[in-house]
């Protein structure tokens, strides 16, 4: 699904954001990409959805190698990449309806097939009551919510999270990734930048170390039972944690 | 219902609201261009067809002291004229119709009797064997010394040449409306393009080709370009009944009548349209340069 082979990342003239980074990620799995803030998380994620390109190394997706795409097979690779974005990136005239739609707009989905699914995934994030509501008037976890929809609404091969659980209490937060945990069951394959360690070991999934620039695969921490949510899904062995590597 | 929105804000751009009405002022003007080289053409085409297939010879006045030989001078100059292959016919205009042509220099008022006028001619041909005038005009001048002989092309060669002006004035009219709004649907596409530059990132990064951003700048240079062709269309279609009324209070011949036939009516609607398709490729064509040359 995903190969880096000594990838490196700067950013004009400035600093190496990463260096030398290597993994590989398997079809179907499920990794949280931790680090502290600052560390190159979501230059990470900006690698692996197509914004960015690198500046040395080889970097796979889907099997292809990344720098050998045109625009237009960029176009095509991002529409099996499902992006939720640390600041939500929700287009402001649009309805949170219209917002969670766009990705089936934009791959040429006819509007009469996607009403009612995309009314049943804002209803299922919590938002049936706001479906009609404008991105300013929500509040910050309503709206990331609503990028989550968004980003899931395209059943993607590849989802990739930054801080998806950054703006909502530990209940959404745990019900968001029992989402994402059942989009990985159905072959997803799963990525989430955070620095939520809470989350991180109360869902068993191998963890991508992010730290100066470099990358560490950590196995599955052991579950806990923390957390408000109560529930104890995210033991080890819950879900369908994928094999990953890291150099 | 849920597709019906454009996916970028571009209706509340600065362009929103200047585009339009520099597009009407420039359809205004081209469509003004349009019907005064149309009216133009229809007044040289009527002149030259009521002109073709005749001529006029000029009898000079009697010297004083000579009656009778201007009558004589006609009459050798129409046996001459009836001679002539390819002349159908030749009048003598009488004094009435000649008062006729000069009222409107002298008023209607005048009388001629004392005035030494030249006698005129009216002589019908066969458009299809117009004569050697050069040739008639030297034999008239022998049986007739001091006889005219006008075929008119002098100055319907000088009225053709000012239509042909007027049309290519026209022409360069409309080509650089065309170019003007060229430039202008390109600057505000790229001020929108800069405007929404985080809008379209991210209709990128959800997987949208360039043709699908580009679709939106055109349906919205589209809907500019429409409004504001038509704005301006009707303007000049105000001005040009408002300019007609005038032409009809005047009443004189040598004005143009300032009546279009459907064909034209046609042509003149065409022009919104036409201003919006260019609208609207430009606008497709600058955005898929702009993006195309991104990373």
């Amino acid at each position: 699904m995903i190969r880096f082979e000594d990838v490196a990342l700067r950013y004009g003239a400035g600093p190496e954001i990463l260096r030398q980074v290597s993994f590989h990620l398997e079809p179907g799995s499920f990794h949280f990409l931790a680090g502290s803030s600052g560390a190159g998380k979501s230059s990470l994620l900006k690698l692996m959805y197509l914004a960015q390109r690198p500046t040395s190394g080889r970097a796979h997706l889907f099997g292809r190698d990344v720098t050998t795409l045109t625009r237009g097979e960029t176009a095509l690779m991002r529409r099996r990449i499902g992006v939720v974005f640390q600041d939500f990136r929700l287009l402001d005239h649009l309805t949170a309806l219209e917002n969670v739609a766009l990705p089936l707009k934009v791959s040429g989905q006819r509007e009469n097939k996607v009403q009612q699914h995309v009314a049943e995934l804002l209803a299922w994030v919590g938002l049936a009551d706001h479906i009609h509501a404008y991105p300013p008037t929500l509040s910050g976890g309503q709206q990331q919510r609503v990028a989550i929809a968004r980003a899931v609404v395209g059943r993607p091969s590849l989802l990739l999270a930054d801080e998806p659980t950054g703006n909502v209490d530990d209940r959404i937060a745990v019900r968001l990734l029992y989402l994402f945990e059942e989009l990985n069951k159905l072959g997803t394959t799963i990525v989430i930048a955070t620095h939520n360690e809470s989350l991180v070991s109360r869902f068993s999934y191998p963890v991508l170390s992010l730290s100066g620039g470099e990358v560490r695969m950590r196995t599955a921490p052991a579950a806990a039972s923390a957390g408000a949510g109560g529930t104890d899904r995210g033991s080890a062995g819950q879900g369908s944690a994928g094999q990953g590597s890291a150099a | 219902m849920l597709f019906r929105r454009t996916d970028l804000p571009l209706d509340r751009d600065p362009s929103g609201r200047f585009l339009p009405w520099l597009i009407a002022l420039m359809v205004y003007l081209a469509a003004l261009a349009l019907v005064s080289a149309m009216t133009m053409g229809k007044m040289v085409e009527r002149w030259d067809t009521g002109l073709s297939g005749t001529f006029t010879v000029q009898v000079p006045p009697p010297e004083i002291g000579a009656p009778g030989a201007q009558e004589a001078a006609i009459d050798r100059v129409i046996e001459l004229l009836l001679d002539t292959k390819a002349v159908r016919s030749a009048e003598v205009l009488e004094p009435d119709e000649i008062a006729a042509l000069l009222e409107p220099w002298l008023g209607a008022g005048a009388t001629y009797g004392e005035l030494p006028l030249p006698a005129l001619i009216s002589v019908g041909i066969d458009p299809a064997a117009a004569p050697d005038y050069q040739d008639l005009a030297r034999r008239l001048a022998e049986a007739a010394p001091g006889t005219v002989l006008d075929d008119h092309q002098s100055w319907l060669g000088q009225l053709l040449d000012l239509a042909r002006a007027i049309e290519l004035v026209a022409a360069l009219i409309v080509i650089l409306v065309g170019a003007s709004a060229i430039a202008m649907v390109i600057f505000a596409t790229r001020m929108g393009l800069a405007i929404h530059g985080r809008v379209i990132e991210l209709l990128h990064l959800i997987g949208a080709q360039d043709a699908y951003v580009a679709r939106e700048f055109e349906i919205h240079a589209l809907r500019l370009a429409l409004r504001g062709g038509v704005v301006g269309l009707l303007f000049a279609i105000a001005t040009v009944i408002l300019v007609a009324r005038l032409f009809d209070r005047l009443d004189s011949v040598l004005l143009p009548e300032l009546t279009l036939s459907p064909i034209e009516w046609a042509a003149l609607a065409m022009l919104p349209l036409a201003i919006a398709v260019v609208a609207m490729l430009t606008a497709r064509f600058t955005v898929l340069g702009n993006l195309g040359r991104m990373p």
